[in-house]
């Protein structure tokens, strides 16, 4: 039987390995060079990393030792990796209505490899004590009290919202 | 180019090295010596550690009862970080070999945890001797029994992964006399406690008549009063570790319990989960939101170097009318290069073509 600290090696490792695939394919994008396949490149690839994520993190919390987050790089790791997870689903949204790989397209898909490859520099960190990130403070969580969190959520619902009705119209 | 590229990422290629497996530790745990071992297996980058492994016993091992061993690291250099990993076991197999396997239990390990593997940080050396200490409850059958304690480590230069194992100690499990004073099999003793917090103990004993319990503090032997078989070890201030241990007397031969001790460590970091779950999803939403706020500027298809529709359209179009008005002479202005214009037809060339024309030449569809 796989272990799920073997399974999470190799389901970060397939994350990981997307997520760096469309990130240079983005770059590419963002440079206007290399082959007219770089956007459906970036898009796969970020789409498959995608799917990869959530079996790399229900392993990873399976594989941790202690219980619960009693960890910060565990906190931020889940801060992070949601938002990178946000951008990657927005971007894709945003091709599958048609909008264009300009600059600003490919730049947001840049910016959820960093932080999806931000959030597995830090798991590196929180299992073997190093890491390449050693100037990113990873001790420190910012909590937002939990009625700004729920404004948040309310507005990104309404953003959400409203934009999903504006592209299909 | 892609020479060049090719030759750059062969030299990065090449320019890898090899390193020592996990040279930050893997943390303690409940480890056999498959998965103790198990970044340091690869023949090709490791090593067998010159460090000299030994395991001492107390003199009488009681079945069910507690008891402490000592195992002693010597004469070995490490990595810098001077970290060892230390694996106490019953057999060199690699399977079954779990402690717990021959029904022995670790009530404290060197580090104040339950552990089998323990990552140990301290002044090893080619010169030094390093001790540890594990209380353990032996098994509840008496005879004859094997410990091995093995190590993993990195070299001083680093990129090898040291491992040695040593060899079997056996000891001896006894019965428990019958008027023997004694610990109860179900106590045990608190391994951890927070910082500025008493701890209360309470002791539960067999065929004892008087109990009384040693603290040990820096150099001295403070003497704690027992009361209704309880006693309290003063608040820690700073983290550390304070060793106590019990005097047990009766009808039976005094019997003195190891030296147990009790770990003071700051508070483990604490969140409000509710707070992160909340806040991760609305991350989340917002992210998304922030994404695909706006209308997006559609692609153009006229970007597109392999679609050609439109010129398509227009030549088929161009076919049609030729068909229909063959034999009629063209009234039109003649049709510019490429055909018609996007969109145009030959009944609307014939009317506004030469209007076309001249804006064309006026450099309004450049």
């Amino acid at each position: 039987m796989i272990s799920a600290g073997t399974f999470h090696v190799i389901a970060t490792e397939l994350t990981v390995g997307m997520f760096a695939l469309a990130g240079i394919a983005f770059l590419l994008c963002a440079l206007k060079k290399g082959p007219i396949s770089r956007e459906s490149v970036a898009h796969w690839a970020l789409f498959f990393g995608l799917i990869a994520t959530p079996f790399a993190i229900i392993s990873g919390i399976n594989s941790s030792p202690g219980s619960g987050l009693d960890n910060p790089i565990l906190a931020n790791k889940m801060l992070l990796s949601m938002s990178s997870t946000g951008i990657a689903i927005g971007v894709l949204l945003r091709r599958f209505w048609g909008g264009e790989v300009d600059i600003r397209h490919s730049c947001f898909g840049m910016i959820s490899v960093a932080l999806m490859l931000i959030t597995a520099g830090m798991g590196g960190e929180f299992s073997r004590g190093e890491t390449l990130l050693v100037f990113i403070p990873k001790e420190t969580v910012v909590i937002f009290p939990v009625w700004a969190s729920i404004s948040l959520l309310v507005v990104g619902l309404v953003i959400v919202g409203k934009s999903a009705i504006q592209h299909r119209s | 180019m892609r020479f060049k590229i090719a030759v750059v990422l062969l030299l990065m290629i090449l320019s890898t090295t090899v390193s020592t497996a996990n040279p930050g530790g893997k943390g303690d745990s409940v480890r056999s010596r498959d998965c103790a071992g198990s970044c340091h297996g690869d023949p090709s980058i490791n090593g067998m550690s010159d460090a000299e492994l030994d395991i001492q016993y107390q003199q009488d091992v009681y079945a069910g009862l507690l008891t402490e061993i000592q195992t002693i690291v010597s004469f070995t250099d490490v990595s810098s970080n001077n970290m060892v990993g230390l694996t106490l076991l019953v057999n060199p197999d690699g399977a079954k070999d779990l402690p717990a396997s021959d029904g022995w239990e670790i009530i404290t390990d060197p580090n104040g945890g339950k552990n089998n593997y323990v990552e140990i940080v301290d002044s090893f050396s080619s010169a030094s001797m390093i001790s540890q200490n594990w209380i353990l409850r032996a098994p509840s059958n008496p005879g004859n029994y094997e410990l091995y304690l093995g190590i993993q480590h990195g070299s001083p230069q680093g990129g090898v992964a040291m491992t040695g194992f040593s060899e079997p100690k056996q000891v001896t499990v006894t019965e428990v006399p019958e008027n023997l004073p004694r610990l109860s099999e179900d106590w045990e003793p608190i391994n951890k406690r927070e910082l500025g917090e008493e701890t209360v103990i309470t002791l539960e004993t067999v065929n004892t008549e008087k109990a009384s319990v040693e603290l040990k503090n820096g150099g001295e032997i403070i003497l704690l009063p027992v009361i209704n078989d309880k006693f309290t070890i003063p608040p820690a201030v700073n983290p550390g570790v304070v060793e106590w241990r019990v005097i047990l007397e009766g009808e039976g031969p005094t019997q003195i319990s190891p030296w147990f001790r009790l770990t003071a460590q700051e508070p483990g970091w604490d969140v409000d989960e509710f707070a992160l779950y909340i806040q991760s999803f609305a991350l989340f939403i917002i992210c998304i939101g922030i994404v695909i706020i706006g209308k997006p500027s559609y692609s153009n298809s006229k970007d597109s170097k392999y679609d050609n529709t439109s010129e398509i359209n227009s030549q088929i179009e161009q076919i049609d009318y030729a068909k229909h008005t063959a034999g009629q002479a063209s009234t039109g202005p003649p049709l510019p290069e490429g055909g018609l214009p996007d969109g145009w037809n030959m009944e609307q060339w014939e009317y506004y073509g030469h209007e076309y024309l001249e804006e064309m030449e006026q450099g309004v569809y450049r």
